[in-house]
Protein backbone atom coordinates (compact mmCIF):
# COMPACT_ATOMS: atom_id res chain seq x y z
CA UNK A 1 0.00 0.00 0.00
CA UNK A 2 1.27 3.32 -0.86
CA UNK A 3 1.58 6.11 1.47
CA UNK A 4 -0.73 8.85 1.64
CA UNK A 5 1.50 11.56 3.49
CA UNK A 6 -0.96 14.64 3.05
CA UNK A 7 -1.58 15.29 6.42
CA UNK A 8 2.44 15.33 7.45
CA UNK A 9 4.52 18.15 8.59
CA UNK A 10 7.88 18.19 8.26
CA UNK A 11 10.74 21.04 9.90
CA UNK A 12 13.59 21.12 7.59
CA UNK A 13 16.28 22.85 9.25
CA UNK A 14 19.58 23.91 7.49
CA UNK A 15 21.70 27.28 7.41
CA UNK A 16 22.58 26.50 3.33
CA UNK A 17 19.87 27.89 1.25
CA UNK A 18 20.58 25.24 -1.46
CA UNK A 19 20.48 22.02 0.39
CA UNK A 20 17.66 23.52 2.34
CA UNK A 21 15.75 24.15 -0.53
CA UNK A 22 16.64 20.81 -2.41
CA UNK A 23 15.40 18.50 0.77
CA UNK A 24 11.86 20.69 1.53
CA UNK A 25 11.40 20.37 -2.83
CA UNK A 26 12.10 16.56 -2.27
CA UNK A 27 9.81 16.28 0.62
CA UNK A 28 6.82 17.80 -0.86
CA UNK A 29 7.61 16.07 -4.16
CA UNK A 30 7.28 13.00 -2.29
CA UNK A 31 3.83 14.18 -0.69
CA UNK A 32 4.68 15.84 2.57
CA UNK A 33 1.73 18.19 2.52
CA UNK A 34 3.60 20.43 4.89
CA UNK A 35 7.00 21.57 5.10
CA UNK A 36 8.14 24.15 7.21
CA UNK A 37 11.93 25.09 6.39
CA UNK A 38 13.98 27.05 8.66
CA UNK A 39 17.48 28.62 8.74
CA UNK A 40 18.68 27.24 11.71
CA UNK A 41 18.61 25.36 15.03
CA UNK A 42 16.77 28.33 17.03
CA UNK A 43 14.47 28.89 14.03
CA UNK A 44 13.07 25.20 14.30
CA UNK A 45 12.97 25.63 18.30
CA UNK A 46 10.54 28.91 18.07
CA UNK A 47 8.58 27.13 14.97
CA UNK A 48 7.93 23.83 17.97
CA UNK A 49 7.57 26.30 20.91
CA UNK A 50 4.26 27.56 18.63
CA UNK A 51 3.33 24.74 18.13
CA UNK A 52 3.38 23.62 21.63
CA UNK A 53 1.21 26.73 23.21
CA UNK A 54 -0.96 27.35 20.22
CA UNK A 55 -1.11 24.81 17.54
CA UNK A 56 -4.11 26.95 15.75
CA UNK A 57 -1.72 29.93 16.21
CA UNK A 58 0.96 28.58 14.74
CA UNK A 59 -0.73 27.35 11.91
CA UNK A 60 0.01 23.49 11.80
CA UNK A 61 -1.61 21.05 14.50
CA UNK A 62 1.36 19.24 15.18
CA UNK A 63 4.80 18.00 14.22
CA UNK A 64 5.56 14.84 12.34
CA UNK A 65 9.32 14.97 11.91
CA UNK A 66 12.35 17.12 12.25
CA UNK A 67 14.92 16.65 9.56
CA UNK A 68 18.44 18.92 10.42
CA UNK A 69 21.31 19.34 9.36
CA UNK A 70 24.06 18.84 11.87
CA UNK A 71 26.49 21.33 10.91
CA UNK A 72 24.70 24.81 11.37
CA UNK A 73 24.90 28.18 13.14
CA UNK A 74 24.28 29.42 15.37
CA UNK A 75 22.36 26.52 16.60
CA UNK A 76 23.17 23.07 15.45
CA UNK A 77 21.47 20.03 14.82
CA UNK A 78 22.78 18.08 17.99
CA UNK A 79 21.62 21.35 19.98
CA UNK A 80 18.00 21.28 18.29
CA UNK A 81 17.83 17.28 18.99
CA UNK A 82 19.06 17.99 22.88
CA UNK A 83 16.06 20.38 22.83
CA UNK A 84 13.52 18.33 21.29
CA UNK A 85 14.40 15.30 23.49
CA UNK A 86 14.97 16.96 26.80
CA UNK A 87 13.52 20.67 26.90
CA UNK A 88 10.57 20.92 29.05
CA UNK A 89 9.29 23.43 26.07
CA UNK A 90 9.62 20.85 23.69
CA UNK A 91 6.31 19.62 22.28
CA UNK A 92 7.24 16.21 21.94
CA UNK A 93 10.05 14.36 23.27
CA UNK A 94 9.11 11.15 21.13
CA UNK A 95 9.12 13.84 17.98
CA UNK A 96 10.96 11.14 15.23
CA UNK A 97 14.13 13.35 14.25
CA UNK A 98 16.51 12.58 11.27
CA UNK A 99 19.90 14.34 11.71
CA UNK A 100 21.70 14.87 7.93
CA UNK A 101 24.95 14.94 8.04
CA UNK A 102 28.31 14.57 6.26
CA UNK A 103 30.17 13.06 9.37
CA UNK A 104 30.57 9.56 9.00
CA UNK A 105 32.83 7.77 11.75
CA UNK A 106 31.96 6.04 13.94
CA UNK A 107 32.74 8.40 16.92
CA UNK A 108 29.64 11.07 15.18
CA UNK A 109 27.46 8.61 15.15
CA UNK A 110 27.90 7.28 18.30
CA UNK A 111 27.69 10.91 19.61
CA UNK A 112 24.32 11.68 17.48
CA UNK A 113 23.03 8.14 18.46
CA UNK A 114 23.53 9.28 22.61
CA UNK A 115 21.44 12.32 22.19
CA UNK A 116 18.33 9.85 21.35
CA UNK A 117 17.94 10.72 17.01
CA UNK A 118 15.73 8.28 15.37
CA UNK A 119 17.83 7.99 11.86
CA UNK A 120 20.91 9.48 10.15
CA UNK A 121 20.66 10.57 6.56
CA UNK A 122 24.23 10.33 5.50
CA UNK A 123 25.74 12.78 3.01
CA UNK A 124 26.18 12.94 0.24
CA UNK A 125 22.43 11.18 0.19
CA UNK A 126 20.36 9.87 -3.14
CA UNK A 127 16.30 9.86 -3.39
CA UNK A 128 16.22 6.34 -2.67
CA UNK A 129 18.45 7.14 0.33
CA UNK A 130 15.88 9.78 1.69
CA UNK A 131 13.55 7.49 1.00
CA UNK A 132 14.33 4.53 2.75
CA UNK A 133 15.37 6.83 6.66
CA UNK A 134 12.04 8.09 6.01
CA UNK A 135 10.39 4.26 5.53
CA UNK A 136 12.25 3.49 8.50
CA UNK A 137 10.83 6.44 10.43
CA UNK A 138 7.34 5.12 9.33
CA UNK A 139 7.91 1.62 9.89
CA UNK A 140 10.02 0.49 12.42
CA UNK A 141 9.94 3.31 15.33
CA UNK A 142 11.75 1.83 18.26
CA UNK A 143 10.57 1.93 22.01
CA UNK A 144 11.95 5.05 24.12
CA UNK A 145 14.31 4.00 26.48
CA UNK A 146 14.50 6.24 29.46
CA UNK A 147 17.65 5.30 32.06
CA UNK A 148 19.44 7.52 34.31
CA UNK A 149 21.80 9.25 31.78
CA UNK A 150 19.75 8.40 28.24
CA UNK A 151 16.73 9.09 26.85
CA UNK A 152 15.76 8.27 23.30
CA UNK A 153 14.94 5.54 21.04
CA UNK A 154 16.09 2.24 22.06
CA UNK A 155 19.91 1.99 20.55
CA UNK A 156 19.43 -1.53 19.48
CA UNK A 157 17.86 -2.36 16.98
CA UNK A 158 17.36 -6.20 17.83
CA UNK A 159 15.51 -7.87 20.46
CA UNK A 160 18.48 -8.47 23.00
CA UNK A 161 16.57 -7.32 26.18
CA UNK A 162 17.48 -10.21 27.93
CA UNK A 163 21.01 -10.54 27.34
CA UNK A 164 21.38 -7.01 28.50
CA UNK A 165 19.55 -7.21 31.40
CA UNK A 166 21.98 -10.62 32.48
CA UNK A 167 24.74 -8.20 31.32
CA UNK A 168 23.80 -4.79 33.16
CA UNK A 169 22.02 -6.75 36.06
CA UNK A 170 19.06 -5.35 35.56
CA UNK A 171 15.91 -6.94 37.44
CA UNK A 172 12.60 -7.49 36.05
CA UNK A 173 11.71 -5.53 38.61
CA UNK A 174 14.20 -2.39 37.93
CA UNK A 175 11.70 -2.49 34.39
CA UNK A 176 9.00 -0.82 33.94
CA UNK A 177 7.50 -0.24 30.22
CA UNK A 178 4.67 2.55 30.03
CA UNK A 179 1.89 2.61 27.27
CA UNK A 180 0.35 5.23 25.54
CA UNK A 181 -2.41 5.67 27.81
CA UNK A 182 0.04 6.19 30.52
CA UNK A 183 1.40 9.49 28.97
CA UNK A 184 -0.66 12.54 28.85
CA UNK B 1 3.97 13.77 28.83
CA UNK B 2 3.78 13.13 32.66
CA UNK B 3 6.74 14.52 34.66
CA UNK B 4 6.37 10.89 36.68
CA UNK B 5 7.19 9.39 32.87
CA UNK B 6 10.09 11.05 32.14
CA UNK B 7 11.89 11.10 35.45
CA UNK B 8 13.42 8.15 37.21
CA UNK B 9 12.95 8.72 40.78
CA UNK B 10 16.36 8.09 42.22
CA UNK B 11 15.06 6.65 45.64
CA UNK B 12 12.89 4.24 43.92
CA UNK B 13 13.10 0.76 42.02
CA UNK B 14 12.93 1.47 38.56
CA UNK B 15 16.12 1.47 36.57
CA UNK B 16 14.91 1.47 33.45
CA UNK B 17 11.48 2.72 31.79
CA UNK B 18 10.57 1.36 27.87
CA UNK B 19 7.81 3.32 26.17
CA UNK B 20 5.78 1.29 23.98
CA UNK B 21 3.55 3.83 21.90
CA UNK B 22 1.41 3.27 19.35
CA UNK B 23 2.90 3.96 15.75
CA UNK B 24 1.00 7.57 14.89
CA UNK B 25 2.97 7.56 11.95
CA UNK B 26 2.39 4.77 10.24
CA UNK B 27 -1.83 5.10 10.84
CA UNK B 28 -1.23 9.15 10.07
CA UNK B 29 0.11 7.52 6.35
CA UNK B 30 -2.93 5.71 5.90
CA UNK B 31 -1.46 2.12 5.90
CA UNK B 32 -1.90 1.49 9.92
CA UNK B 33 -4.49 -0.97 9.39
CA UNK B 34 -1.91 -3.12 6.68
CA UNK B 35 -0.13 -5.90 7.81
CA UNK B 36 2.53 -5.15 5.04
CA UNK B 37 5.05 -2.38 5.01
CA UNK B 38 3.86 0.68 3.68
CA UNK B 39 5.66 1.90 0.48
CA UNK B 40 6.72 5.00 -1.69
CA UNK B 41 4.46 5.27 -4.78
CA UNK B 42 6.78 4.61 -8.08
CA UNK B 43 5.21 7.77 -9.34
CA UNK B 44 6.65 9.73 -6.50
CA UNK B 45 10.32 8.25 -6.50
CA UNK B 46 10.05 9.58 -10.51
CA UNK B 47 9.28 12.87 -9.45
CA UNK B 48 11.56 13.06 -7.01
CA UNK B 49 14.12 12.12 -9.25
CA UNK B 50 13.61 14.66 -12.19
CA UNK B 51 12.97 17.25 -9.14
CA UNK B 52 16.65 16.48 -8.13
CA UNK B 53 17.59 16.75 -11.63
CA UNK B 54 16.77 20.38 -11.78
CA UNK B 55 18.65 21.17 -8.85
CA UNK B 56 21.60 18.85 -10.43
CA UNK B 57 21.85 21.28 -13.20
CA UNK B 58 22.14 24.30 -11.14
CA UNK B 59 24.59 23.10 -8.52
CA UNK B 60 27.52 24.15 -10.79
CA UNK B 61 26.36 27.62 -10.81
CA UNK B 62 25.26 27.52 -7.48
CA UNK B 63 28.13 26.05 -5.93
CA UNK B 64 30.28 28.33 -7.58
CA UNK B 65 30.14 30.91 -4.83
CA UNK B 66 31.73 28.72 -1.85
CA UNK B 67 34.90 28.23 -4.79
CA UNK B 68 35.05 31.57 -4.69
CA UNK B 69 35.08 32.10 -1.08
CA UNK B 70 37.60 28.93 -0.41
CA UNK B 71 39.69 31.33 -2.76
CA UNK B 72 39.16 34.53 -0.54
CA UNK B 73 40.02 32.65 2.71
CA UNK B 74 43.51 31.25 1.08
CA UNK B 75 44.25 34.68 -0.08
CA UNK B 76 43.70 36.29 3.59
CA UNK B 77 45.44 32.93 5.07
CA UNK B 78 48.31 33.33 2.70
CA UNK B 79 48.69 37.52 3.74
CA UNK B 80 49.13 36.35 7.24
CA UNK B 81 51.91 35.06 9.61
CA UNK B 82 51.12 31.35 9.87
CA UNK B 83 50.23 31.35 13.29
CA UNK B 84 47.83 33.48 12.66
CA UNK B 85 45.75 31.33 10.30
CA UNK B 86 43.38 29.56 12.54
CA UNK B 87 39.97 31.21 11.72
CA UNK B 88 40.97 31.29 7.84
CA UNK B 89 41.52 27.34 8.24
CA UNK B 90 37.92 26.80 10.60
CA UNK B 91 36.47 28.22 7.36
CA UNK B 92 37.99 26.71 4.95
CA UNK B 93 37.36 23.45 7.28
CA UNK B 94 33.93 24.03 7.10
CA UNK B 95 32.86 24.85 3.92
CA UNK B 96 35.16 21.41 2.66
CA UNK B 97 32.58 19.50 5.08
CA UNK B 98 29.54 21.22 3.42
CA UNK B 99 31.02 20.88 -0.02
CA UNK B 100 31.60 16.69 0.83
CA UNK B 101 27.93 16.42 1.21
CA UNK B 102 26.92 18.05 -2.12
CA UNK B 103 28.72 16.98 -4.76
CA UNK B 104 27.26 13.04 -4.96
CA UNK B 105 23.60 14.28 -4.60
CA UNK B 106 24.33 16.49 -7.72
CA UNK B 107 26.30 13.71 -9.66
CA UNK B 108 29.80 15.10 -9.13
CA UNK B 109 31.37 12.46 -6.36
CA UNK B 110 34.66 13.94 -7.49
CA UNK B 111 33.57 17.11 -5.46
CA UNK B 112 32.53 14.96 -2.35
CA UNK B 113 35.84 13.28 -2.89
CA UNK B 114 38.09 16.31 -3.36
CA UNK B 115 36.18 18.39 -0.70
CA UNK B 116 36.73 15.16 1.73
CA UNK B 117 40.71 15.53 0.88
CA UNK B 118 40.70 19.02 2.24
CA UNK B 119 38.06 18.58 5.24
CA UNK B 120 40.93 15.87 6.51
CA UNK B 121 43.63 18.19 5.72
CA UNK B 122 42.02 21.33 7.76
CA UNK B 123 40.70 19.11 10.53
CA UNK B 124 43.66 19.92 12.45
CA UNK B 125 44.33 23.39 13.02
CA UNK B 126 47.36 22.97 13.70
CA UNK B 127 48.61 22.38 10.30
CA UNK B 128 48.22 26.01 8.85
CA UNK B 129 52.10 25.92 7.23
CA UNK B 130 53.19 27.51 3.68
CA UNK B 131 53.44 24.61 2.60
CA UNK B 132 49.70 23.08 3.95
CA UNK B 133 48.38 26.32 2.19
CA UNK B 134 49.83 25.58 -1.15
CA UNK B 135 48.56 21.91 -0.96
CA UNK B 136 44.90 23.62 0.00
CA UNK B 137 45.16 25.39 -3.14
CA UNK B 138 45.53 22.80 -5.04
CA UNK B 139 42.38 21.13 -3.67
CA UNK B 140 40.18 24.25 -4.33
CA UNK B 141 42.17 24.09 -8.19
CA UNK B 142 40.91 20.53 -8.71
CA UNK B 143 37.51 21.69 -7.18
CA UNK B 144 37.22 24.48 -9.39
CA UNK B 145 37.83 22.57 -12.41
CA UNK B 146 35.62 19.75 -11.96
CA UNK B 147 32.91 22.36 -11.41
CA UNK B 148 34.13 24.57 -14.39
CA UNK B 149 34.55 21.92 -17.09
CA UNK B 150 31.30 19.71 -15.62
CA UNK B 151 33.12 16.71 -14.57
CA UNK B 152 30.59 14.43 -13.96
CA UNK B 153 30.30 10.88 -11.95
CA UNK B 154 34.21 9.59 -12.29
CA UNK B 155 35.02 12.17 -14.74
CA UNK B 156 36.75 9.12 -16.79
CA UNK B 157 40.43 10.56 -18.16
CA UNK B 158 39.51 14.00 -17.03
CA UNK B 159 38.78 13.11 -13.85
CA UNK B 160 41.71 10.76 -13.36
CA UNK B 161 43.93 13.47 -14.59
CA UNK B 162 42.78 15.76 -12.18
CA UNK B 163 43.53 13.33 -9.12
CA UNK B 164 46.61 12.63 -10.23
CA UNK B 165 47.26 16.80 -10.63
CA UNK B 166 45.82 16.86 -6.72
CA UNK B 167 48.24 13.89 -5.45
CA UNK B 168 51.48 15.14 -7.50
CA UNK B 169 50.79 18.52 -5.83
CA UNK B 170 50.52 16.81 -2.15
CA UNK B 171 53.31 14.75 -2.69
CA UNK B 172 55.96 18.41 -3.96
CA UNK B 173 54.55 20.17 -0.78
CA UNK B 174 54.43 17.55 1.93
Amino acid sequence: MDYDLRLFTAIVADDNAYMRGLLKSLLHTIGVGTVIAVDDGSEAIETLKRVGQDPLKGGINSVDLVMANWQMTPVDGMLLLKWVRRHKESPDKFLPFVMVTGFADMSHVNEVRDLGVSEILGKPYSVQSLMQRLGQVIERPRQFVLTPDYFGPDRRRRKTESRLADRRKIKPEEIEIIYDDEIS
Amino acid sequence: MTTKSLDLDPKGKIKVRYFRLRNRLKEKAGTGQSREPGKFAMKALEQAMAELDKFADDYPDWVQGQVRELYDLFRKAKDKDESRRAIEFKRLNEIAHDMRGQGGTFGYPLVTTVADSLYKLTVTRALTSESHLEIVKSHIDTMNAVIKERVEGDGGLMGRELLTALEKAIEKFS
